[in-house]
């Protein structure tokens, strides 16, 4: 029992992890591959605010909100002069550098030793010390999230997001500014990447870099991109789905060592055919499939 | 002189990997991540052929070469000519290749083991001394291989049919249709030339050192920044860019510390693209879309 509520409180991390990238990712079409990197910041800055500082969750969750947020303005201002295939690189390379920030800076992050002793989370004096009310509480942060969102999509900013990403010239010339819209988006996006991140680090109260790689954010990309860009329905749902494919594959009886090497094999297989036929998620691959036979 | 001699080491590999990668963006104008697995796979069947089956050294370099090219023909053949068919949106190449590469990584390392693994020679590997430098045989082979295959592809591009069949694509590959050169023959050749190129340079470099699955990843994306560095196309550029990185790379080494070393190509890479998108050479990448 305890493991499955282990595996619904990943689920709601990835989910807040994908919905966040798909801020920028499907509705603005600024595809990302410093995901990890950020959702790395909001876990250093809880760690460090509450270890060394004695921060509480409640005050360090803005803290490394707007950390991130600063740190993503900051990129947003470089990243942003690339488009398409050179953004990618771009975001590549700034994960890279995040990386081996928090590999590295010894005195700061304890570089590979990680940080540990990061106190549970306390609520009107209550300790959220067992998994249930965990859960609960990153299902209260899920729903907030996911409100937002959907309501950042229905705005004027979304609409505008959308239509930069379907043409951004045009979106120019009918006077929206592109430059700004973008970097209002990247920066969002990473903001509310810094909220798994805290919630990650007082969760397993024990951080490393490792939990930060590019692998990593380029597992929270195919979750966006299987679950369909600009869904936020699909993100949640591939992102359950990808948390529960090693416990599906370990169920048939594969090893331990060969589920999580078939996992990504899985989802890259799926990430390629999804792109192959050019299509927008799983969900819209399936409908065409359908559509076709009818 | 140690450090020129291991720049000279370094930016000799990157070379090998810029061309082998630049060859390929040149003709398709996409990113091919996978390219990572196909200089990793080059090394590990090194390893499989000649550590498992005890196949003669030469032997299963050959036969490496051979089947990591046929992993790279097959991701082209398979995948991104099934793409152009399909006419989809450029960026889902990009993606698709790193969908493409997981799922290649995740095989070596289910068929490997994630550990790191050394290419057994049989010669066991004395360092000769250069002007009070040391410098291994494989590290000898590897700057003169690079520079040899190098100078081979730029003469073959410049001086025969299909190499400048290939630059022709590269430049318009829909009025090559319409003249009768089938631009998919041509983007298969570059893939397979280029294949080849990268997997001989996983060889060279895991030999020199050691390797893990993910190895080819690193290099590769050194291999890009010299590229994107070098502005495609361009052969000087491309050693321009070699040279820089490799330089930039132990230089932070020497005086920072090795584990800046990523990061320290990386600034470079983005400063690049910031203030010289189009490289050394300023050959423009991509028309502006009006």
């Amino acid at each position: 029992m305890e493991y499955i509520l282990h595996l619904f409180i990943l689920i709601c991390f990835y989910t807040l992890l994908s919905q966040s990238l798909n801020l920028s990712a499907g509705f603005t079409g600024l595809i990302s591959l410093a995901h990890a990197g950020f959702y790395g910041i909001g876990a250093y800055t809880t760690a460090i605010l509450s270890t060394q500082f004695g921060f509480s969750f409640w005050l360090s969750i803005p803290l490394a909100m707007l950390i991130s947020g600063a740190i993503a303005f900051i990129v947003s201002l470089i990243a942003l002069r690339t488009v398409e295939d050179y953004f990618i690189i771009c975001t590549l390379g700034i994960q890279v550098i995040l990386f081996s920030i928090m590999n590295n800076w010894m005195d700061l992050t304890r570089g590979p030793l990680g940080i540990p002793g990061i106190p549970s989370i306390s609520l009107f004096g209550f300790n959220l010390d067992s998994k249930i009310s965990f859960l609960l509480l990153s299902l209260f942060f899920v729903a907030i999230i996911w409100f937002v969102l959907r309501n950042i999509s229905k705005s004027g900013l979304g609409k505008t997001l959308t239509a930069i990403s379907e043409d951004e010239i045009y979106s120019q010339s009918i006077g929206k500014n592109v430059y700004l819209s973008k970097t209002v988006s990247f920066t969002l996006s990473a903001m509310f990447a810094a909220i798994p991140g805290t919630l990650y680090a007082h969760y397993i109260s024990y951080i490393d870099p490792t939990s930060f790689t590019l692998t990593e954010s380029i597992f929270v990309l195919s979750i966006v991109i299987i679950g369909g860009l600009g869904n936020l329905t699909g993100s949640f749902l591939a992102a359950a789905f990808l948390v529960l494919l090693p416990e599906a594959l370990r169920f048939v009886g594969m090893p331990d060592s060969i589920a999580a090497n078939m996992r990504q094999i899985i989802y890259g297989l799926i990430l390629v055919v999804v792109m192959m036929t050019g299509k927008n998620g799983v969900k819209e691959f399936f409908a065409s499939k359908t559509k076709r036979v009818a | 002189m140690q450090i020129l001699i291991n720049i000279l080491i370094a930016s000799s590999i990157f070379l090998l990997i810029a061309n082998s990668y630049s060859l390929i963006y040149f003709t398709t104008k996409f990113f091919h991540i996978a390219h990572a697995a196909v200089i990793s796979f080059g090394a590990y069947f090194v390893f499989f052929f000649a550590n498992k089956f005890s196949i003669p050294f030469s032997v299963s370099v050959a036969l490496a070469i051979a089947t990591a090219t046929l992993i790279g023909l097959a991701c082209e053949v398979l995948v991104y000519s099934q793409m152009r068919k399909r006419n989809v949106p450029a960026l889902a190449y990009l993606i698709a290749s790193i969908g493409l590469y997981v799922v290649l990584q995740n095989c070596i390392s289910l068929f490997f083991g994630d550990d790191t693994k050394i290419i057994n020679t049989a010669e066991v590997t004395v360092g000769n001394q250069i002007f009070g430098a040391y410098i291994t045989t494989i590290q000898i082979i590897t700057v003169f291989v690079s520079i040899a295959l190098f100078i081979a592809v730029n003469l073959f591009l410049h001086y025969t049919a299909t190499g400048k069949s290939i630059r022709a694509v590269a430049t318009n590959p829909e009025l090559c249709n319409i003249y009768g050169i089938s631009s998919n023959k041509i983007i298969l050749i570059a893939f397979g030339i280029g294949s080849a190129l990268a997997a001989t340079a996983g060889i060279l470099s895991a030999m020199d050192t050691n390797m893990t699955p993910t190895f080819g990843f690193n290099l590769l994306l050194y291999g890009v920044v010299a590229m994107i560095i070098g502005g495609v196309g361009s052969t000087r550029g491309l050693i321009a860019g070699a040279l820089l990185v490799a330089t930039a790379q132990h230089l932070a080494a020497y005086y920072i510390d090795t584990k800046w070393m990523d990061a320290v190509t990386y600034i470079i890479l983005i400063l690049f693209l910031i203030w010289k998108p189009l490289g050394f050479s300023g050959k423009r990448l991509k028309k502006v879309e009006v």
